[in-house]
């Protein structure tokens, strides 16, 4: 997985079983190879900008879509989604907020921060594998996003 | 009898009056009469008397010239046609006498020896008259004559005519003085008899009647004026007199009220823990201030004027002097609070000072009464009790930070069950599906059945914590129990919806007209659909389901029902219904994690309103809420 060329999935998941579960939904649909998991924001962050242990990372090769879990160590989810969105670098890519928490609150402040999409992740495992599956097919198929220059 | 007196002392004076008059006016013109005629009958006689002497001498101054005597007595006796002579002579120069005549009867010692001077002479009721025969300057002699003097008959007669005349005039007099004394004193008596009846009966609404247009009417006029003005006087008076009595009585009412508020006042000044004090309209003390000097120790020549300022705080000296000016410029009232010198512990302690200004009827300050009270024991008591306050608050204040930390810690943990206890779940579900997926060849039908049990247990937990979370959610977020809601359509809505996995013809499930509501609709759907759940769930076992749900506006409030014909409830246990997580059956009985009624009542109360349920074991169950109503259903 060097390649990040033909990275179009970034998974920002702290809890690796909600990581695989998510990996193993996507590889339903055959996504799996074209995502690239970081366990936690200050990673996804470090992978978006090509910094850190992503500094040779080609910038210019953003990732189609990002799927943020919000609670997670370091730097939270909102915090990302709130750097995602302010950067005009980043700002186009669609972001999907995948939680566990019900909360009003993260719901209100991730659509004030400019959202894709916000799916609360079903405890149900069927459920939840048919909700990620759709989410990837929808926003990497069905989604038009701007041609990058 | 004086009246009568005087009455009748006016007729005698009127009938004196006239008779006086009438004797007067009859006297004095018979007197002057008497007087007028026995003087010209005096001066006819001797005029007369003369002539006759003068004509005889003429006659006879040719007889006496040649001393014929016949001729001389012829001439006098052509006296014979003057009857009243009664004696006549001529003398001669010499005084002889030369011829006589004397009348039958007459004696000749009438006739004087030598006659007199001439002129005339009266004796007795003879007069005598001597006149010269003058012939060419030549006295020749004398003639005499004496004739009757009827001076005193004439007079007796005249004077008895005058009397006579006088008595007829008096009884004229008396008819006529009694005819006017008639016209004139009937009137006046008339006058008298309604003054006697007016003294006698005190009644002055009589009226003398006026019968004339003269004096007399006048004075009838006049008379029933002055008794009509001490009519309306005498009314005037009494009423004057009644207000009087009526304002004495008052007046000794008020006097009474007056010592009973004087002596209530002593006894109040005397039992008042307040000092009372006086002082003038330029707010100077008198010197006698007993309480005053009781209190501040003060001598009366020390607080005397405007020494009663020294006994204030120094600090508080300008504020009551302020306060007490304003006053006087508003003659109001005034009140205020100051430090004042206690005489006994030889401190300031806190007073309250009061005064009002004593006005008189022009609205002047005459004095000013003042009482000043030690609140010294409730200035430290509110004191402490601000310090009590401000503590209490500054407690309050903890505590509700306190309180406001211990929910932000609540919120932080249901954030933390919802996301932590979630994500193992999820991972317990995922794995064991993921097992049953990849090694399903190799399990066999205990493994599997295990598997499952597995995988419904964490489907259960997970609502179980979705449920708690909704509940402790609706604890947390206010309501906004503004809006109107169409109850009956919500109603309906909610029912479709749950009927939609049901057969809808097994299914008896009647919504009536319902009560509007305020409230916050999507609270009030969950309501309904827990409630309307609840009834199909414990219904739906019966061959027959059936739900009825009805409502109405009772005591300014919506009332909602809705009953099943499921399996009921006993009712010792409806208290626990609406516990969390309390349930009366077994998940395998009827699946449910006990939260649902809990949020009914929860969202019910949050609205004001109240819920209960009724029911009976195999009879089915009623659950009944109320709400506020809709302003159209009011």
């Amino acid at each position: 997985m060097d390649d990040f060329r033909l990275i179009e999935i970034l998974l920002a998941e702290d809890n690796p079983r909600d990581a695989e579960m998510t990996i193993r939904a996507l590889r339903k649909v055959n996504f799996a190879n074209k995502l690239h998991w970081v366990k936690d924001g200050e990673e996804a962050l470090d992978f978006l900008h090509s910094t850190g242990a992503y500094a040779g990372r080609d910038a210019g090769h953003a990732p189609k879509l990002i799927l943020l879990d919000i609670k997670m160590p370091k730097i939270d989810g909102i915090e990302v989604l709130r750097r995602v969105k302010g950067d005009e670098r980043t700002k186009t890519i669609p972001v999907v907020v995948m939680t566990s928490s019900n909360e009003e609150q993260d719901l209100l402040e991730s659509y004030r921060l400019g959202v894709n999409s916000y799916i609360v992740k079903p405890v149900n495992f069927p459920a939840f594998v048919e909700t990620v599956a759709s989410i990837g097919l929808y926003w990497m198929l069905t989604n038009r996003v701007p041609t990058e220059k | 009898m004086t009246l009568n007196f005087g009455l009748r002392s006016v007729r005698n004076k009127l009938f004196a009056g006239v008779l006086v008059t009438s004797l007067a006016a009859l006297l004095v013109t018979g007197v002057a009469m008497l007087i007028y005629d026995l003087r010209s009958y005096h001066t006819t006689q001797v005029n007369d008397l003369t002539t006759q002497a003068e004509l005889i001498g003429r006659a006879s101054a040719a007889a006496l010239q040649f001393d014929d005597r016949k001729f001389a007595a012829d001439n006098l006796s052509l006296l014979k046609v003057r009857p009243k002579v009664r004696a006549a002579a001529i003398y001669n120069a010499k005084g002889g006498l030369f011829a006589s005549y004397l009348r039958a009867g007459a004696a000749s010692a009438e006739l004087p020896a030598l006659p007199d001077s001439e002129g005339f002479r009266v004796s007795g009721d003879r007069l005598h008259v001597f006149k010269r025969i003058v012939e060419n300057n030549e006295i020749l002699g004398t003639v005499y004559l004496r004739s009757e003097y009827e001076f005193y008959q004439r007079l007796r007669n005249y004077l008895a005519i005058v009397l006579g005349v006088s008595f007829l005039a008096l009884g004229v007099s008396l008819v006529l003085s009694g005819w006017l004394q008639a016209s004139v004193t009937r009137p006046i008596l008339d006058v008298t008899g309604v003054a006697r009846h007016v003294i006698e009966r005190r009644d002055f609404s009589l009226r003398a009647k006026k019968t004339t247009e003269d004096e007399i009417g006048y004075l009838v006029d006049a008379f029933n004026d002055m008794l009509a003005e001490i009519e309306r006087q005498t009314q005037a008076l009494q009423t004057s007199n009644r207000a009087l009595e009526r304002q004495m009585a008052e007046r000794s009412v008020a006097e009474r009220a007056l010592r009973d508020s004087e002596r209530r006042n002593r006894t109040l000044v005397d039992a008042t823990t307040s000092v009372v004090w006086t002082a003038d309209r330029d707010k100077a003390f008198a010197a006698s201030q007993a309480a005053w000097r009781d209190y501040t120790g003060q001598s009366g020549d020390e607080c005397r004027g405007a020494g009663w300022r020294k006994a204030f705080h120094a600090e508080d000296r300008a504020a009551v002097e302020s306060q007490w000016a304003q006053a006087e410029l508003s003659r109001k009232p005034f009140e205020c609070e100051a430090r004042l010198w206690h005489g006994a512990t030889s401190d300031y302690r806190f007073v309250s000072v009061r005064a009002a200004p004593v006005l008189n009827a022009e609205n002047e300050i005459v004095e000013w009464i003042g009482t000043v009270n030690d609140i010294q024991d409730r200035k430290q008591a509110e004191q402490e009790i601000k310090r009590l306050n401000a503590e209490l608050e500054a407690r309050v204040k903890e505590r509700t930070a306190q309180l406001e930390a211990t929910n932000k810690e609540l919120e932080s943990f249901t954030y933390t069950v919802s996301h932590d206890l979630r994500a193992p779940l999820r991972a317990i579900d995922g794995y064991s599906q993921m097992l049953e997926e990849d090694y399903r060849v190799r399990l066999d039908e205990e493994g599997r059945r295990l598997l499952g049990v597995v995988r419904n247990e964490s489907g259960r937990m997970g609502r179980l914590i979705d449920d708690l979370l909704a509940f402790s959610r609706l604890g947390r977020n206010p309501v906004s129990a503004h809006a109107e809601i169409d109850m009956t359509a919500l109603a309906k809505e909610v029912a479709q919806e749950l009927l939609r996995d049901q057969p809808p013809e097994r299914v008896r499930l009647d919504i009536w007209r319902l009560p509007r509501a305020r409230g916050d609709k999507a609270l009030l759907r969950q309501v309904w659909v827990n409630l309307l759940g609840n009834a199909l769930k414990y219904a739906g076992s019966r061959p027959r389901p059936e739900i009825l749900v009805t409502g109405e506006v009772n005591n300014g409030q919506a009332v909602y029902r809705v009953a099943d014909n499921g399996v009921g409830f006993d009712m010792k246990y409806a208290g626990k219904l609406f516990g969390v997580f309390q349930r009366l059956h077994t998940a395998e009985e009827f699946a449910g994690t006990g939260v649902g009624l809990a949020i009914v009542q929860r969202v019910v109360a949050r609205h004001g309103g109240s819920v209960r349920a009724d029911g009976k074991v195999g009879e089915g169950a009623t659950f009944t809420f109320t709400l506020p109503p809709g302003e159209n259903d009011g």
